[in-house]
């Protein structure tokens, strides 16, 4: 089964060709990694998945990407705001909204017209367990969340955005602003949410995505060079090119 | 390179090291001199506002001592029979009302204006609208209490011709409140423009990625977030509106009973009684009784940004600890 199905995906940012002749399939309730350098065109291909690329000016897309089987992202007929509450996305660096604990994770919710109490509390809570945070936060949710360590913080972005129960999970370099060991939790969290939902991560650390995917795609130049499953990329990679990113020679 | 040029090489370096530490040293003493200064500046004032103001309520002050609690309480000011009666109490309330009510009828416009020239407006009209809103701040005061004069009072009395309510040609608390909301209009916006473009842009696409629309992105985070910027643009706005003296006395009427709670009656605010017949009085009680009127305005002013404070606290939904 296919969360995604990339087509010949070709996205200019004004002149700049960022994305070139895309294809590419993502597995449904998998850890799929996309590594390459910086500019590589990764994240704007994760940007993609959710349409957050609608956002910036000039940009043009060509190509299709399907969701479940056969609904193109792109088309009309697709609400965007529905779109989004079905494909989370956690960004780089923590970026928790200043309220409470709690009117954070339940924000998307109420962005829905949610308002009843209890199922606001019930989502919350379960959210939070999913995220692993919960324990460290349930006598605190009135807290403001800023007062959260970055790896708390991060754990409820992750939160915040489960809570609207997304079939999908974007990544983009999650772990980059966080210690090792707020790292490895989050990490550990990814593998326990993979059963329940589809996850997409963009990462620079090729440790990372050999550790916690199932599938890697390699990006180079906003290229496409190699996907498969992430033992093979690592191990017997197909292109001389991936060969030497993984090995380090350039990155 | 041998041993002595090694020597002299390190001692320059020395001596360079030793310079940039004493620098320093100096400039942290400049810096907190200038701290010391301004901070000295508040005290000296109030230092010798209050110690003028509250001669008029103590004995050593003789015959003409006046009692704090008439003072505090009084609904007249007349300090033009005699004996002279002076009672503070209803322009404590005027004034409250004046200002509040400018402040009721300009925030709310001047953060919805911060917020299209922050978030909404294409960048030259932003351009355009923020020097707008400069020029706005950098009108003197008299210039605003002339166009009040010659403007605002006669839409007042228009309006107030319209309900059959005599106006005094228009001077009256409406005019004084509509003239301090448009001279507090730039302090707020200015305030919360800058407030909101200095909002975590990570934050806006947070909320965007979580289905949220850009209203209800701009509504519920960037203002949110914006809070406290905001809040000080209202608490200076506010400080203009209760300290604005000149164009306030243009259009005040300055009553000599009340409170009023007309808004198309004359009023008399705190500055317009510190303000009016200054020029008249010499040395005595008349002039003394301003000082204790500007330490009612001191107090009014530190008490509403005390309010501020704790409206602040509780918008937004952030419990602050």
């Amino acid at each position: 089964m296919l969360a995604f199905k990339v087509e010949n995906l070709n996205l200019w940012y004004e002149d700049n060709h960022a994305l070139i002749d895309v294809s590419m399939d993502v597995p449904r309730n998998q850890v799929t990694a996309l590594i390459g350098p910086s500019g590589c065109g990764k994240s704007t291909l994760l940007r993609c998945f959710n349409r957050m690329n609608d956002l910036i000016p000039k940009t043009k897309i060509t190509g299709k990407i399907l969701m479940k089987g056969d609904v193109e992202i792109r088309d009309p007929s697709v609400d965007v705001v529905k779109l989004r509450t079905d494909v989370g996305m956690v960004f780089q660096s923590p970026n928790p909204f200043p309220m409470s604990i709690f009117d954070n994770v339940a924000y998307g919710l109420r962005c829905q017209g949610i308002k009843d109490k209890k199922q606001l509390s019930a989502t919350v809570e379960r959210s939070l367990r999913q995220a692993a945070l919960w324990d460290e936060v349930k006598d605190s949710l009135q807290r403001n969340a800023l007062k959260l360590s970055g790896g708390q913080q991060q754990r409820l972005c992750i939160a915040r955005a489960i809570a609207l129960e997304p079939s999908v999970l974007l990544m983009d370099e999650p772990t980059s602003a966080l210690d090792p060991i707020a790292t490895a939790k989050i990490e550990d969290l990814m593998q326990s949410l993979k059963q329940m939902y589809t996850i997409v991560i963009v990462t620079h650390s090729m440790s990372q995505a050999a550790r916690i995917s199932d599938q890697t795609a390699f990006f180079l130049l906003g290229e496409l060079i190699e996907a498969g499953p992430t033992a093979e990329i690592f191990q017997v990679p197909k292109d001389k090119r991936t060969e030497d990113y993984i090995s380090g020679k350039f990155g | 390179m041998d041993r002595k040029e090694k020597k002299t090489i390190q001692a320059k370096l020395d001596s360079f090291h030793s310079r940039k530490l004493w620098q320093d040293k100096i400039m942290k003493r400049i810096f907190q001199g200038s701290a010391l200064l301004a901070a000295l500046m508040i005290f000296f004032i109030s230092y010798f506002v209050i110690s003028r103001g509250i001669q008029p309520f103590l004995s050593s002050y003789g015959d003409e001592q006046q009692s704090l609690i008439a003072f505090i309480s009084g609904n007249r000011w007349r300090p033009d029979i005699a004996p002279p009666v002076f009672g503070v109490g209803f322009i404590i309330i005027n004034t409250l009302l004046t200002s509040l009510g400018a402040a009721v009828l300009s925030f709310p416009i001047s953060v919805l204006t911060a917020l299209f020239i922050a978030k909404i407006a294409p960048p030259k009209l932003r351009a355009v609208l923020t020097t707008i809103v400069e020029l706005l701040a950098a009108i003197p005061s008299i210039v605003y209490g002339v166009f009040a004069a010659g403007t605002i009072t006669g839409l007042v009395k228009d309006v107030g011709d319209i309900f059959g309510i005599n106006t005094y040609g228009g001077n009256s608390m409406f005019a004084v409140i509509i003239l301090l909301a448009i001279m507090i209009f730039p302090t707020i916006t200015s305030l919360s423009v800058v407030a909101i473009s200095a909002v975590d842009r990570s934050l806006e696409l947070g909320s965007i990625a979580l289905g949220a629309s850009q209203m209800e992105t701009n509504f519920k985070v960037v203002l949110t977030s914006a809070k406290s910027g905001i809040f000080a643009g209202l608490a200076l706005g506010l400080g203009r509106a209760f300290g604005e003296a000149t164009a306030v006395s243009m259009v005040a009427g300055n009553r000599m009973i009340g409170p009023t709670w007309n808004p198309f009656d004359i009023t008399r605010t705190l500055t317009s009684t510190i303000l009016s017949g200054m020029h008249e009085t010499s040395p005595g009680l008349d002039y003394d009784m301003r000082f204790s009127v500007g330490i009612i305005l001191l107090l009014v002013i530190l008490a509403t940004n005390f309010m501020i404070q704790v409206i602040k606290r509780k918008v937004g939904g952030v419990t602050h600890e």
